[in-house]
């Protein structure tokens, strides 16, 4: 290997720190670079609903703090926005105008809050809780609000619904029914998280949709399409996630949902990678594409990835047992089984 | 001075009481034919290069930020005699090409929507300009009532020829009509827009099938000339078994039914084949007839289809699901009736031409999803009918003279889709246009009008720097409900007169032509200074491009080896501030537009 290398990371999550060990573990001398649009170092999102609460720190959402990236010299750029990639010229460009050049490229950015067509007339109007920047500019407004509506169905909008009736806050949820994700509940099992949720206080409306969100004051008005009229404090739409690939598409690396992968998690560009949320893998045996979520196919895509853009001819394993079938799209699910 | 001051001034020229602007006036106009010049237009606007009709984009625009929407309509009629439907349904070709959208300085002004404003607020009634030549006595019959048979019919009205058109279908706008849903162009529009046509002396024969109710060689004997612009009316298909089976409907034939006001059935879960606007259209109509799932199916992925991003969230909007990567296998039936679709996966592979993708079915790959309706929407092509054998062809299409729309049979033309394969609105219309002046020289043996560069020295940037950074507005639209209760409601609202007020200021004006005078120029460098991006250059050399115009400028940063300080027209955004700053007015402004002329006058 070429003393000369640039190995460049997009993304500061499982996958990128993990590419970015496994590059170093096999390649002391090179140059290893992750990008990062957060200005937080590599934290455990899932504890951002105890943050919220107060239960954890910011030093207990940490998973590396800066030191570790300094010791084993790896560069990081935070709060730097990838703009657009040139894969023929091997140059990312950054949103404040500077281009990195790189000779081997791993894309791991993740997936963020899906905003849903239908309620794209007052996404405005509504919050999405994904990053830490996130949590920490809506602690005033959750600590402040008493009610709250929460337009769910996927499987992060449970989560922070617990922790709402645990500040003591009123729960409204719109159980919305084109946005169970990963997958669509059946008749039954929709029967049982109602339930649940109602067992715990939470006044649960379903078979409705909504139809308008409009500020009012201080409050929001909602309208739905069955005619309920009524104000909340505060309105959180948790709707799915779709993989961050926008800054990708027109750059020649294929895409469709996530960004197009073989199952060495190659693209169609023999330098560039892609790993975590953000790949769409094709696997030869179930001959179809399949996206994963979560922590732990992360670590692992993200080692694979970085073994395999050194050389070696790594298969990802799909774990079919986990896949399940979402939108003709094979869907592992690992990680919300632990979530 | 402000626009609307300026309009003023303008109106009190044109009754003699400033002869001394009215005179300044005219003294700067110069109408050239040199080939740099038409080079220099072509790249300095390439919205307008970009719209195979030439429409005048950034001279419309600009009379909408004035509020003359009359003007601006008729701007748009004359080179595309259907603003108002153009306006809601052209597939934006200008859009692309527009210097706003280029990196880093936003979104392509919304050319589109600008159109349909000048149409929604041009005063009811108003006085439609067209420049008539006297009658020739020469008579002219054009098969089809669509785009490009409409313009072929009204630029050969215009040029003093009798013109007759024959229309199979019982209604004229051939697609316009029958094709394209009325949720998405309202039929009194499209009417209106074609009693304009006709009010010049066309004659419309609809429900006459040439070929069936009067041939071929009766009209070629009775007229001077026959224009055949019958369009693309024969569905491709899919060549896969099953295709006959009751339910699978063709694109072309189901928005056919669906816009005669029949309601063809589609059951709860319609699949699509197909990514054009007709699958749209017809995944949108199934919508509206009661289907609880629509899945447009695509062989590639939502990044290659060829509509736009308005579009693509408009069927989103409607719940509407892309299903991307699948190749249809087969439609599977029972008892004669549609119940799935098998599909293969497919993969993205090189390709050497545009789009560069291809998707190759992966084997063994097969999967079944049910369906109760299956409608095929995977492009037309010409029907042969009657001409079959007796012209010649190239595979189905008319095969034209290079250059022309004349045919291997004198004195008959072909134009619009049946000639070029599946194309657009837009570009049916400009050919129609076209073919009719070669008609015109056909049966006048001269040419009549020329084209040329209209170059007008003005003395105000007409822009502010603020404009540069107004948003893009999004188009008003329908709640779900809205569009799903009546079917033929109009999705697209259209902007209120602030939002195309507002708009219209963002368009560059990239027709004014910014140059620095580098005999009065003292190389100050004040203008490179205040320049937003890198448009103005220290240059040591320039290339020529082929037509004589300026090409490639080499730039210098040693003023030793500097020969000028030049305005890159592709590069600048016209922001008027180097003109505003410069100490020794060298920086001079010229409006340049590419126009028609009558040759003879």
């Amino acid at each position: 290997m070429p003393k000369n290398d640039h190995y460049v990371i997009i993304g500061n999550g499982p996958a990128g720190n993990l590419a970015a060990d496994t590059l170093r573990d096999s390649d002391p001398d090179a140059r290893i670079t992750i990008v990062s649009n957060e200005s937080m170092t590599y934290y455990y999102r899932h504890k951002l609903t105890e943050f919220i609460k107060g239960k954890a720190r910011e030093e207990d959402l940490t998973v590396r703090p800066y030191s570790v990236y300094k010791d084993k010299n790896i560069r990081l750029r935070l709060g730097q926005q990838v703009d657009k990639i040139d894969p023929n010229k091997k140059i990312i460009y950054l949103k404040h105008m500077e281009t990195v050049s790189y000779t081997k490229l791993i894309i791991a950015t993740g997936a963020s809050p899906r905003a849903l067509p239908s309620v794209s007339n007052f996404s405005k109007c509504l919050n999405v809780l994904s990053t830490y920047s996130d949590a920490l500019a809506q602690i005033p407004m959750i600590n402040k609000n008493k009610t709250f509506l929460v337009l769910g169905g996927d499987i992060i909008s449970f989560k922070f619904i617990r922790m709402l009736k645990d500040m003591g806050k009123e729960v409204t949820t719109l159980l919305y029914s084109e946005a169970f994700w990963p997958f669509s509940l059946e008749a039954d099992m929709a029967q049982q998280v109602k339930k649940s949720l109602s067992d715990k206080g939470v006044t649960v409306i379903s078979d409705d949709h909504i139809k308008s969100v409009k500020k009012s004051g201080e409050a929001f008005d909602i309208v739905t399409e069955k005619g309920l009229n009524q104000s909340f404090d505060s309105v959180y739409s948790f709707l799915g996630m779709i993989p961050n690939i926008r800054f990708i598409l027109g750059s020649g690396i294929d895409t469709d949902r996530g960004i197009l992968v073989d199952d060495h998690l190659k693209t169609n560009f023999d330098d560039v990678y892609a790993a975590g949320d953000c790949a769409q893998i094709y696997n030869p045996d179930m001959k179809s594409y399949w996206l994963s979520i979560g922590w732990n196919n992360a670590k692992i895509q993200g080692t694979l990835a970085a073994q395999n853009l050194l050389g070696a001819h790594k298969v990802i394993n799909p774990a079919p047992q986990k896949i399940l079938e979402v939108e003709g799209l094979k869907i592992n699910t690992s990680w919300w089984e632990s979530f | 001075m402000k626009n609307t001051d300026r309009y003023k001034k303008n109106l009190i020229v044109s009754t003699g009481k400033n002869k001394t602007y009215a005179s300044e006036s005219v003294k700067s106009i110069i109408y050239s034919t040199d080939p740099r010049d038409f080079g220099q237009v072509k790249k300095s606007i390439p919205c307008q290069d970009a719209c195979p009709a030439h429409t005048n984009i950034p001279g419309y625009i600009r009379c909408i930020h004035e509020k003359r929407f009359g003007r601006a309509y008729e701007l748009n009629r004359l080179a595309n005699i259907l603003p108002g439907v153009l306006g809601r349904i052209c597939s934006r070709p200008c859009e692309l090409y527009c210097r706003h959208g280029e990196p880093d300085l936003g979104k392509p002004v919304s050319i589109c929507s600008l159109k349909r404003s000048a149409a929604d607020f041009k005063s009811p009634m108003h006085r439609i300009l067209e420049g008539l030549y006297s009658p020739s006595g020469k008579k002219v019959a054009v098969i089809g009532a669509g785009p490009a048979g409409l313009g072929a019919a009204h630029e050969l009205s215009v040029l003093g020829h009798k013109a007759v058109i024959y229309e199979a279908f019982e209604k004229p706008g051939g697609m316009l009509m029958y094709g394209i849903p009325d949720f998405r162009l309202p039929r009194n529009v499209l009417m209106l827009e074609i009693e304009n046509i006709l009010r010049l002396g066309v004659e419309l024969k609809t429900g006459v099938k040439v070929g069936t109710d009067v041939s071929l060689d009766s009209l070629l004997s009775d007229y001077d000339a026959v224009v055949i612009a019958t369009g693309c009316t024969m569905p491709n298909r899919l060549g896969a078994p099953g295709e006959d089976l009751e339910h699978v409907y063709s694109g072309v034939r189901f928005m056919e039914q669906v816009n005669n006001g029949e309601t063809p059935y589609v059951g709860k879960n319609v699949m699509v084949i197909g990514d054009g606007f007709t699958a749209m259209d017809c995944a949108r109509s199934a919508v509206r007839l009661g289907a609880a799932e629509v899945k447009v199916n695509i062989r590639k992925t939502e990044e290659y289809m060829p509509i736009d991003d308005q579009e693509k969230h408009e069927v989103k909007f409607e719940k509407i699901r892309f299903y991307s990567l699948v190749d249809t296998k087969r439609i599977i039936g029972e008892k004669g009736k549609v119940t799935g679709i098998e599909f293969l996966r497919t993969k993205l592979e090189y390709s050497p031409n545009p789009p560069y993708r291809n998707a190759v079915p992966i084997e063994n790959s097969e999967f079944i999803l049910p369906a109760d309706s299956v409608i095929v929407a995977i492009g037309q092509q010409p029907f042969p009918g009657e001409i079959s054998g007796k012209i010649e062809q190239n595979g189905a299409r008319i095969l034209t003279r290079e250059s022309g729309f004349s045919t291997s049979i004198t004195g008959l033309f072909a134009t619009g889709d049946c000639a070029s394969g599946a194309s657009n609105v837009i570009t049916a219309i400009a050919n129609g246009r076209k073919c009719a002046v070669d008609v015109d020289e056909f049966l006048i043996g001269r040419k009549r009008k020329i084209h040329v560069v209209r170059l007008e020295s003005v003395d105000n940037t007409d822009r502010d720097r603020a404009y540069d950074f107004i948003k893009r507005t999004p188009m008003n639209t329908l709640d779900f409900d809205q569009r799903v209760s009546q079917r033929s409601n109009e999705v697209e609202k259209g902007y209120n007169e602030e939002q195309a007020a507002q708009e219209s200021k963002r368009c560059y004006l990239c027709s004014l032509k910014y140059e620095i005078d580098t005999t009065a120029c003292i190389y100050c460098s004040a203008c490179i200074d205040v320049a937003p991006r890198d448009c103005i250059k220290m240059i040591q050399d320039v290339s020529m491009n082929p037509d004589g115009s300026f090409g490639h400028y080499t730039e210098t940063r040693n003023w030793n080896n500097v020969s000028a300080i030049a305005i890159d027209n592709e590069r600048c955004i016209r922001c008027g501030q180097c003109y505003e700053v410069c100490p020794m007015d060298c920086i001079s402004v010229t409006k340049t537009e590419r126009i028609e002329l009558n040759i003879e006058e």
